[in-house]
């Protein structure tokens, strides 16, 4: 399990993000959802031990009980844009978690590749990122996080960047593929549709400075959600969100 | 036929220039001490092409040598001022200063320190071609997306490896467009510095012709000086060319 305790993060002489405190279960994913600027993204960031220089932070994180130095072997990263490397071909691209965190070339390709009939991307190993689509990009950046074999994966945003229906499939997608690898995972999100969809939790952020204002549990199960279902849970976010936001 | 379409304004416009010289020296009358018609040029080299040919192959020799010594110490002094900040902000001022120091002043200077062989013109060639090339490494370094650092660093990459597997990749396109005008100037430095004081090379052999008044044959050794300089040029751009599919990609993170 993953613990974040008292967590505050400052620009300068602002507060971004004040005694910020919460918890991932293990197996269970974690939607963060808030209005823009709350500092949801920057929490993240320094989980990922990326905090953008100007930001200074104080708290503490821990794994199963143990204080962890950031960055950590035990957590991924998948930010925003997928960022994988022109220059790489896709199999490169995905084999990079894997060579930084010292595996063979040769296994973390073997490895890789495995897994790419799962991810949709059979036929493109040696392709390179502009050559595929919105989808396929995501996809890979997806791969790369996930063959990282980290207990917990962090994803800032990642259907932000797609077209509407490639973001519907690629929700679905995601949940199949976290269910064949179970972790702990956080996704920062501005869409509470897609938040109620595919998350187990969902933590509410208020901004100003940012703080977690609620701590909701979806209990319905995925396959029964769906607009009657989750129209309560969405009513009252949304008004939590609106509430927040000037 | 891209190939021709690409070459064909570059071929048009010098053989306009030929003719127009050509033309101007018949028409007016010109003395051939002074201003010698191409052909006299084109004549001159065909007879002089074994002691031109032995002074190009000098100079070629010493800009080479100047040249891979200028990349490799670039390539060095780029990352050592990559990593240390401090280095960086003490260094880049003197390497700015450096480049306001008059060739024409430095070239004898050389020559006085340390005499007519291979290590004043060398050390020419590296002082005139070094600075481009950092220049453009370090703007090539501080090109690469932040989103790419990051992500490598969420990974447990070490600075090393952030520069290996991302950094160094970003600033190839920065790299070569330093490498193609430093290697415009690795021929005239390595000339300049023959000229201040050498036995063989080019530099010296336009200075005897200046003073044997065959300024058809200084034209013909600038006719083979620019001709080693496209040369120099077509090497870089065949290397960059020949290394570079997978970089001719966007870098849109």
């Amino acid at each position: 399990m993953l613990e974040v305790q008292a967590l505050t993060i400052r620009a300068g002489r602002t507060t971004l993000v004040s005694d910020l405190s919460f918890d991932l279960a293990d197996g269970r994913l974690t939607c963060l959802i808030g209005p823009s600027g709350c500092g949801k993204s920057s929490v993240v960031k320094w989980l990922a031990g990326v905090l953008a220089p100007e930001l200074r932070a104080q708290g503490s994180a821990y794994i199963d009980g143990n204080l962890q130095t950031l960055p950590q072997r035990d957590i991924a990263y998948q930010p925003q844009q997928d960022t994988l490397f022109p220059w790489l071909t896709i199999v490169e691209n995905a084999c990079l978690g894997l060579e930084v965190r010292g595996h063979q070339k040769r296994a973390a390709r073997e490895k890789v590749r495995s897994l790419f009939h799962d991810f949709g991307l059979n036929g493109h190993e040696d392709s390179f990122p502009d050559q595929l689509s919105g989808g396929m990009r995501q996809r890979a950046a997806f791969l790369r996080t996930i063959v990282q074999e980290a207990r917990v994966l962090l994803l800032d945003e990642p259907f932000s960047a797609l077209d509407a229906v490639t973001r519907l499939r690629m929700q679905d997608w995601l949940i199949d593929r976290l269910s064949d690898r179970p972790r702990s995972v956080l996704m920062v999100t501005h869409d509470l549709y897609e938040a109620t969809q595919m998350a187990d939790h969902v933590l509410v952020m208020a901004g100003n400075p940012g703080r977690i204002c609620a701590d909701i549990p979806i209990t319905i199960p995925r396959a029964d959600r769906n607009e009657a279902t989750l129209a309560n849970i969405r009513s009252s976010l949304k008004s939590m969100l609106l509430k927040d936001t000037p | 036929m891209v190939y021709f379409r690409n070459i064909f304004p570059a071929l048009l416009l010098t053989c306009v220039f030929i003719a127009g010289w050509e033309g101007y020296v018949a028409l007016s009358d010109a003395s051939p001490l002074v201003l010698p018609a191409p052909r006299d040029v084109l004549n001159g080299l065909w007879v002089e092409r074994s002691a031109i040919g032995k002074h190009a192959v000098a100079t070629l020799s010493v800009a080479t040598l100047g040249f891979s010594l200028s990349v490799t110490f670039a390539f060095l002094v780029s990352i050592l001022l990559h990593f240390s900040g401090w280095l960086r902000r003490g260094m880049m001022p003197l390497l700015v200063a450096s480049q306001t120091v008059p060739i024409v002043a430095l070239a004898p200077l050389m020559v006085l320190w340390f005499g007519f062989g291979l290590l004043p013109k060398v050390l020419l060639v590296i002082l005139v071609t070094f600075f481009p090339m950092v220049v453009s490494l370090m703007a090539g370094y501080a090109s690469m997306p932040r989103a790419f650092r990051d992500q490598l660093v969420s990974m447990g990459a070490s600075k090393w490896a952030v520069y290996r597997r991302a950094t160094l990749p970003s600033a190839r396109a920065h790299f070569f467009a330093g490498l193609n005008i430093s290697a415009t100037y690795a021929i005239v430095a390595t000339i300049f510095a023959e000229y201040a004081g050498a036995r063989r090379g080019l530099g010296i052999y336009i200075l005897s012709a200046k003073n044997n008044f065959r300024a058809d044959l200084v034209l013909s050794a600038v006719l083979v000086s620019a001709v080693l300089t496209l040369a120099f040029l077509t090497l870089i751009r065949g290397i960059e060319r020949a290394t570079g599919n997978r970089f001719r990609r966007d870098t849109d993170a």
